[in-house]
């Protein structure tokens, strides 16, 4: 069975944008975003926000949750995504590699069958809310391996469109433009101007204990089960040159030293690794500020 | 006066300005502290966890979803509404007295195991236990009947809830029958640290009267209706119960569309069942707390008109607490557009001492 691990760190998105009121902050980039739904809160509350990301399902999310202002999926778009289409060719073997291995034959052809539909959407942000509605589908599956006897057998279809439909509540304007890359660090960072830089490094090394229902969603995305995230991390700024501890910091150091142009950077951390981040930031700025509401919940605020 | 009852009362405050049940919030806070009891979380978290629960819905007071005067579509109000609970978590914030970790689970109370929840979005291990158990009571006292209530949970399993947390939930149901005890507020929970409750229930009023789009009204009428008081000269706990009542006689409008003299003139007949109704619902939020019984009563009666054809009671002249009559004046007077207006109701809906003792104050404060 496959392990899923404890979240060792949060990101609260109400508590973030509390700091950027506190400093009069109207836009941020994020170029470590993830799963931009802390974004997409901001951009709900009126901040321009600009994520960047190095795997590829995150951006697209982004482009559901963030750029997209107005469109979402109807029910007959939803039904074209959650079900074989007659007439369409699958390649229902995509993911036979995960089957009995994570999931069911039956969930398997699903995996396939979507990952078809979703690739044939025309709409990138269409395209965004589906991955994000079919990966909670996914993520609920992954559960149900942890706890088979206390979750509900749902038929796939009737999951997944239960969960793309919700996606809808999400999308919302804030009169701002938005934006969301692919690429790594130092690009987003270059690539935009924001009132504050928002920075939750991964931990060194942190890929090779990736949580599956992360990277096995950019395998989905990718159509490659055999698809791991060395690869897509082998050549970033944190990935394997940065495997060491001096090769970390400098690279932290770094990021920090192009993000020269941004009045306020906030960083989330932990209690653990708070000491090794601290010293870099205060190399960076000379004011900075410890928020700790939990001890895997800290930001250090750093202003000139 | 308590800082606990104060509390408690705010908790109901919000519960009617959310549209629950009154008891809604003492229920939930007993249900969530039994199943953090079933789960052996540890004693510690008990007490947050009870004042989580019981100011679970203090965000909705000022939320733009439910504030006065509003006109949002069903999407912006639900949007709107995502944010009550961070609301809440910055009021718990300033509340000195409560356990450090009330805020947050006031904040994390809607959050979803999927995700799918609000208003951080947080997913599976990063939301904290205990305010999933929040979240488990609220649907549980929610549906009308309890088997109903485990049906859903247990369909929620992995969605909205942690399936370890429907595991508690389930063995709490069984062994409790689905039953919820009332628990006795922890009072000694509370911390000492400031505000003390005169101050926390200043702070409650004016957040209160920000609701009701009349922002700074019940300072006006306290103070109104304190030099009434002076000049009227009321004993030292009439005047203390009127100040009292000054403060909490708003939350009687807390979940109506309108403040009440929108509707009719302060001194028109047509209104008497409509203040009589607001009377009642702040009566009946604070009476429960022993230390604002007496206000709760002073305002109970503040429908009342002196000529006897006043609403609950019909009560006539000296029936009427003088209290209670001070409080109905001031009220009066705040919302009339020429003050000294209020003198054509003397004699009728007022009593004529209360009014001239209520036109010599509005002087002396201009």
């Amino acid at each position: 069975m496959i392990e899923l691990p404890e979240r060792t760190r949060r990101i609260s998105p109400t508590r973030l944008l509390e700091i950027l009121q506190a400093h009069d902050c109207k836009s941020l980039v994020d170029p470590f975003m993830g799963l931009p739904t802390h974004l997409n809160y901001l951009k709900r509350h009126g901040i321009a926000v600009h994520g960047g990301d190095l795997l590829e399902w995150f951006v697209r999310v982004g482009e559901g949750l963030i750029v997209n202002d107005l469109t979402y999926l109807r029910d007959a778009e939803v039904a074209e995504i959650v079900e074989m289409l007659p007439g369409h060719i699958y390649s229902l073997d995509l993911f036979k590699a995960w089957e009995g291995v994570f999931f069911s034959e039956e969930q398997c052809v699903y995996l396939g069958v979507w990952h078809d539909n979703v690739r044939n959407l025309r709409s990138d942000q269409q395209t965004g809310l589906a991955i994000l509605g079919l990966w909670r589908a996914f993520c609920y599956w992954m559960q149900k391996t942890q706890s088979p006897d206390d979750m509900q057998d749902t038929p796939p279809s009737e999951l997944a469109w239960t969960y793309i439909r919700q996606t809808e509540q999400w999308v919302v304007s804030n009169m701002r433009r938005n934006t969301v890359r692919q690429g790594d660090v130092l690009a987003t960072i270059g690539a935009r101007t924001a009132d504050a830089l928002f920075l939750a490094p991964p931990p060194r090394n942190s890929f090779r204990s990736a949580d599956a229902r992360i990277w096995m969603w950019e395998a989905w995305w990718q159509g490659n089960p055999y698809f791991t995230i060395e690869h897509a991390y082998r050549d970033s700024l944190l990935g394997a040159r940065a495997a060491d501890g001096p090769s970390y910091a400098r690279a932290l150091a770094s990021i920090l030293a192009s993000a020269d142009g941004y009045p306020v950077i906030v960083m989330q951390t932990t209690e653990q690794r708070i000491g090794e981040l601290e010293p870099l930031l205060r190399n960076a700025r000379s004011n900075v500020k410890i928020i700790a509401p939990h001890s895997y919940e800290m930001y250090l605020v750093a202003t000139r | 006066m308590l800082v606990a009852d104060v509390l408690g009362w705010f908790g109901a405050v919000g519960d009617a300005a959310m549209g629950n049940a009154p008891g809604f919030a003492a229920r939930k806070a007993s249900l969530a502290v039994a199943l953090a009891q079933t789960a052996n979380l540890p004693e510690a978290e008990w007490h947050a966890i009870y004042y989580a629960g019981l100011l679970h819905a203090i965000g909705a007071i000022g939320n733009t979803a439910y504030r006065k005067g509003e006109q949002l579509t069903e999407r912006i109000a639900r949007m709107e509404s995502w944010d009550a609970p961070a609301q809440g978590a910055q009021i718990c914030e300033t509340i000195g007295c409560l356990p450090a970790e009330t805020a947050d689970m006031v904040r994390w109370q809607h959050e979803a195991w999927d995700g799918t929840g609000f208003p951080d979005q947080l997913r599976w291990t990063g939301i904290p236990r205990p305010a999933q158990f929040l979240a488990l009571a609220d649907t549980f006292l929610a549906a009308n009947d309890p088997e109903v209530a485990l049906g859903q949970i247990g369909l929620a399993s992995g969605r909205a809830f942690n399936p370890e947390t429907v595991r508690t939930f389930t063995m709490w149901f069984h062994r409790a029958g689905g039953e919820v005890d009332p628990i006795e507020m922890p009072v000694d929970g509370l911390l000492d640290a400031p505000p003390d409750a005169q101050t926390l229930l200043e702070r409650f009023a004016d957040r209160i009267d920000a609701h009701n789009l009349v922002p700074g009204r019940w300072r006006r009428i306290a103070q109104i209706a304190g030099a009434t008081a002076t000049a009227l000269q009321l004993s030292a706990d009439e005047a203390r119960q009127l100040a009292l009542a000054c403060r909490v006689f708003g939350a009687g409008e807390i979940d109506e569309k309108a403040v009440e003299d929108e509707d009719f003139d302060p001194l028109a007949r047509l209104g008497v069942e409509h203040r009589a109704r607001n009377a009642r619902a702040a009566a009946a939020l604070a009476h429960p707390y022993e230390r604002l019984q007496g206000a709760a009563e002073v305002v109970a009666a503040r429908g009342e008109w002196f000529d006897g054809t006043g609403k609950p009671k019909g009560l006539a002249r000296k029936k009427i607490p003088i209290v209670s009559s001070i409080l109905a004046a001031a009220i009066a007077h705040d919302r009339l557009d020429r003050g000294e207006r209020i003198d054509t109701a003397a004699g009728t809906q007022f009593d004529p001492a209360v009014v001239r003792a209520v036109m010599e104050a509005a002087k002396l404060r201009a």
